[in-house]
């Protein structure tokens, strides 16, 4: 919902990471990269929330399971984040340490977000690349059950799979994998159509090269300019959905929380004053979710000098 | 033109008959039905009721029942959960909320973000432009979700200027925050994609075709320009519709508007399988026939399609 | 009094590496009935010079210098007053046929709008009117045609309407930036009688705006040659094709191939087109000049008049580069 299809047909025809070129495209593509500001400034932002969600757990007093009883119905008072109490970014409604569940959350937030893209993006570059190296009938059928399924409202399809086959974070993983890589499997299929009449193709299939060979030597390495873009760009998506689904409470499970969950008990409680049960987790996510799209642009123009 | 809508009809379909199979399946491969209680019910009550909803009878015929009450009567079945109420009454009840407010996020949307982008782009590198740009790069990272307690923490607990949540018939203090939290997420993206096209129709040859005939500027970007800017932005709508439907349960959920999104939910967390399958057979409907209406008026605007 | 009378036109282009100058120091004059062409290769500033005298620059163009139409101050007039001399008096056709026509109007609409603009037509006489101008540059049919759109006709035909279009209010100037390049050699051909057709006709002065030496020389009385953003040379076609005075023109001159010479080589200019970024200060064309001597390289030769008709701006004799 975030990708627009502008920029899914961008990525189509973009003309990324063409391999021939070799190592030169990929250092010149690195300078351009860190002469980008906002793109740095974006991945120092996910190098520090990354270090936060692996190592946040030794600075903290509190497990995020424990409750504090001492501040057991005055949290609104007692609760407050304080380097005192240890609980510095204050308790939740039941006395749990928000700073020790934020960093869960993220652990959690992150993983949806990476694996879940990675799903996409292995599932959809596969299909995308097999249906554009054949070409003909056999594309014509792939790319018209791409369609189908994209006229599908997938949010609806994926609470369903999560209530039929219970709700465990694996079936969020599956689920939000496997509705996200349609879009790749066009952007795929559309590179894959343009590589494909390159002479190196041709020559490999001139000798007689296998199909299966040439998409796995041949067309995926040249796909992966194109693919590093999208999933920066699909994993904040991937958050999102996941974030959604939790704050519906269909999604994570107690004691386990994501961003979305926190953001959800946050807003419930926020009549009361305790604005930094909302607050904190909502810092991290707006801020993970700007440096990715950053770092995805910055990416796309480092790898895509003539967009500019 | 006509055949091309029947060709697109031949697809939505086979779509939609897809889509309603596969939640059959989906349900039926479920573990678990949806008498399980806490207590086990007698062995005869169970087989009463399952006889009461036609589950004894094999997969097949059971599925070609629900089509076919679905497609000629539009009858979803009784509610597994709400005993007393079917999957009909349920959605009537639901549906005109979610219609009321996701109408107007989407005239909002489209409106509010069409104009931002236009002027944006016309009045490139200006306060304006930057103000849209910024804009539109925030929301990005404000979906519905994020801006449903944002909006209630500031106008109603800071300012108390509007009701927290609620519907009562649709007066507008109760509709203006939940079109705001729906909408805002997709004027940004509309605004983003309209005043990238826009600015670049504004350097093709026939825009200074058009500046060399001495039209005013005006009448060069409505009459030349408009069109073609907004081609992206249509291929665009069809996808934010599916993705406001779903916005619209948190919308339901979060401000207790009373729409279909508390029942989606609510059956969920219920197992009740009937009313599941009724909204996400609709909402999919929705969606087809809203992409159906996008491709035509694609085709409309684009003299280059061949139908 | 000449028609269009332009005087140290410079014009500079804002980039994020940089100012470029694109064009520097251009003067000329277009009389009433008045066929100049103007030669040079690609980024030569010859488009711009042209596109600055309407106010057609990008965005982040600036022009400097003075352009009079009919005597009066155009450069950088207001957006609405030059909206009124555009088209009606000074109309311009351009290089791409394919994309010059708005591919989402219809033909009559894109035709239309001119008259209704500038004449107060209303669409009925001016749909009558641009069917005749239709048949007048030989569009077949024109009367069913004119509603189809664009894409819906070949890129000559494309050309023939953009003609067409630019002629419907009879303007005093026609301007025509590359009109054959995007075309096949046959079509080339035509557009050309067809331009050289309606400027008889309608006895519109024309400035013809191109790389191609070969169709300057049917069709215009004058040239100018453009380097650089400068001007090389200018005169009289016929003696700048006989005795060019300027090693660039003989360098030009040289690279058209010809039928009544057997070469085993096409001769061309050696080096590159000047990176327009660099220093302004001596003469463009010094670093691929045969004949440079060190004067070239910090001093600009200025234009200097021979004879009559013709300029030139050569540290060189006129004699030397013969």
């Amino acid at each position: 919902m975030i990708l627009s299809r502008k920029k899914v047909r961008d990525l189509e025809t973009a003309d990324l990471g063409n391999a021939v070129d070799g190592r030169s495209l990929w250092a010149d593509a690195r300078i351009r990269f860190f002469k980008n500001k906002a793109a740095v400034a974006g991945l120092v932002v996910l190098v520090l929330v990354a270090l936060f969600a692996a190592f946040g757990s030794f600075l903290a007093p509190w497990s995020n399971e424990e409750v504090d009883w001492a501040v057991l119905g005055q949290v609104d008072t007692m609760g407050r984040p304080s380097l005192a109490s240890g609980h510095y970014f204050g308790t939740d409604e039941l006395g749990r340490d928000v700073f020790a569940r934020t960093i869960q959350g993220t652990q959690i937030s992150l993983m949806v977000g990476l694996i879940g893209a990675l799903i996409a993006v292995v599932v959809g570059t596969i299909y995308g690349a097999t249906s554009g190296y054949h070409g003909g009938r056999i594309d014509n059928v792939m790319m018209r059950i791409v369609d189908v399924l994209l006229a599908i409202p997938y949010m609806f399809v994926l609470i369903l799979l999560l209530v039929v086959f219970g709700r465990s974070v694996l079936m969020l993983f599956v689920g939000i994998g496997l509705i996200s890589w349609l879009d790749m499997a066009r952007i795929a299929r559309g590179q894959t159509l343009s590589i494909k009449n390159k002479e190196f193709v041709e020559a490999a299939h001139a000798i007689g090269v296998r199909p299966v060979t040439i998409i796995r030597r041949h067309i995926l390495p040249n796909l992966l300019g194109v693919v590093i873009v999208y999933a920066t760009l699909l994993v904040p998506s991937m958050i999102i959905y996941e974030s959604f689904i939790s704050f519906l409470g269909l999604g994570v499970q107690e004691p386990s929380t994501s961003w979305g969950a926190l953001i959800s008990d946050g807003a419930s409680q926020m009549q009361y004053g305790t604005l930094w049960m909302l607050l904190f987790p909502l810092f991290f996510f707006v801020i993970t979710l700007f440096a990715f799209f950053f770092v995805g642009d910055g990416l796309r123009d480092a790898l895509d000098p003539k967009d500019r | 033109m006509l055949s091309y809508i029947f060709r697109r009809l031949a697809v939505a379909i086979p779509t939609l008959l897809v889509l309603v199979v596969f939640s059959y399946l989906v349900m039926y491969a479920a573990p678990g039905g949806p008498f399980d209680t806490e207590r086990a019910l007698p062995q005869e009550v169970m087989a009463n009721l399952e006889a009461k909803f036609g589950l004894d009878k094999p997969l097949v015929v059971q599925m070609a029942n629900y089509v076919w009450n679905v497609v000629v009567h539009f009858d979803f079945g009784p509610s597994y959960y709400y005993k007393d109420q079917t999957v009909n009454d349920i959605i009537a009840q639901g549906f005109p909320v979610t219609l009321t407010y996701g109408f107007w996020s989407f005239v909002v949307a489209v409106v509010v973000g069409m104009s931002l982008g236009v002027c944006a782009a016309v009045y490139h590198n200006s306060w304006l432009d930057y103000l849209a740009v910024g804009v539109s790069i925030g929301a990005q990272v404000l979906p519905n979700f994020v801006m449903a307690p944002i909006l209630v923490l500031v106008f109603t607990l800071w300012l108390g200027w509007l009701p927290g949540g609620g519907w009562q018939g649709g007066q507008w203090q109760y509709v203006v925050m939940p079109v705001i939290a729906l909408s805002t997420s997709f004027m940004a993206s509309i605004a983003r994609l309209t005043r990238s096209s826009m600015l670049e129709v504004l350097n093709a040859n026939y825009i200074r075709t058009a500046r060399a005939k001495g039209l005013p500027m005006r009448k060069v970007i409505l009459r030349h320009a408009l069109k073609p800017a907004l081609l992206p932005v249509v291929s665009y709508l069809g996808p934010a519709f599916v993705a406001m439907i779903t916005g619209s349960v948190v919308v339901d959920m979060y401000f207790s508007t009373g729409g279909i999104g508390v029942f989606f939910v609510n059956s969920a967390l219920n197992r009740d399988y009937s009313v599941i399958m009724g909204i996400t057979i609709l909402t999919g409907a929705l969606t087809i026939f809203f992409n159906l209406v996008v491709d035509i008026l694609y085709a409309w605007i684009d003299p280059k399609i061949r139908y | 009094m000449a028609l269009l009378e332009i005087n140290d036109l410079a014009v500079r282009f804002e980039t994020n590496d940089g100012i470029v100058s694109a064009v520097n120091g251009v003067s000329f004059n277009v009389n009433e009935g008045d066929t100049l062409a103007i030669v040079g290769e690609s980024g030569s500033g010859k488009s711009q010079t042209a596109f600055a005298a309407i106010g057609l620059l990008a965005r982040n163009g600036h022009a400097t210098g003075s352009v009079k139409w009919d005597g009066q101050e155009i450069l950088n007039l207001p957006e609405s007053k030059l909206n009124r001399i555009r088209s009606s008096e000074i109309a311009m056709i351009f290089q791409d046929p394919m994309t010059s026509l708005n591919p989402f109007m219809r033909v009559s609409d894109q035709m239309e709008e001119v008259l209704t603009l500038h004449r107060g037509m209303s669409r009925r006489a001016a749909r009558v009117e641009c069917v005749r101008m239709l048949d007048a540059v030989r569009i077949p049919d024109a009367a069913a045609r004119i509603t189809m759109y664009p894409h819906e006709f070949s890129g000559g035909m494309r050309q023939r309407i953009m003609i067409a279009m630019s002629l419907l209010c009879r303007p005093r100037l026609l301007i025509a930036d590359e009109p054959t390049t995007a075309l096949d050699v046959t079509v080339q051909a035509q557009i050309m009688k067809l331009l050289r057709d309606v400027q008889d006709e309608f006895n519109t002065a024309l400035i013809l705006i191109t790389h191609d030496l070969g169709i300057v020389a049917g069709s215009c009385e004058r040239t100018m040659v453009m380097y650089g953003g400068r001007i090389m040379e200018r005169g009289p076609t016929e003696e700048i094709f006989e005795t060019p005075t300027h090693p660039y023109t003989l360098g030009l001159l040289e690279a058209v191939p010809r039928l009544d010479r057997r070469e085993e080589v096409l001769p061309t200019i050696p080096g590159e087109p000047p990176d327009m970024m660099r220093d302004v200060r001596g003469c463009p064309f010094e670093p691929r000049c045969p004949l440079r001597i060190d004067r070239c390289t910090d001093d600009t030769p200025p234009l200097e008049r021979i004879g009559e008709t013709r300029v030139r701006a050569c540290h060189r004799s006129p004699e030397e580069v013969r």
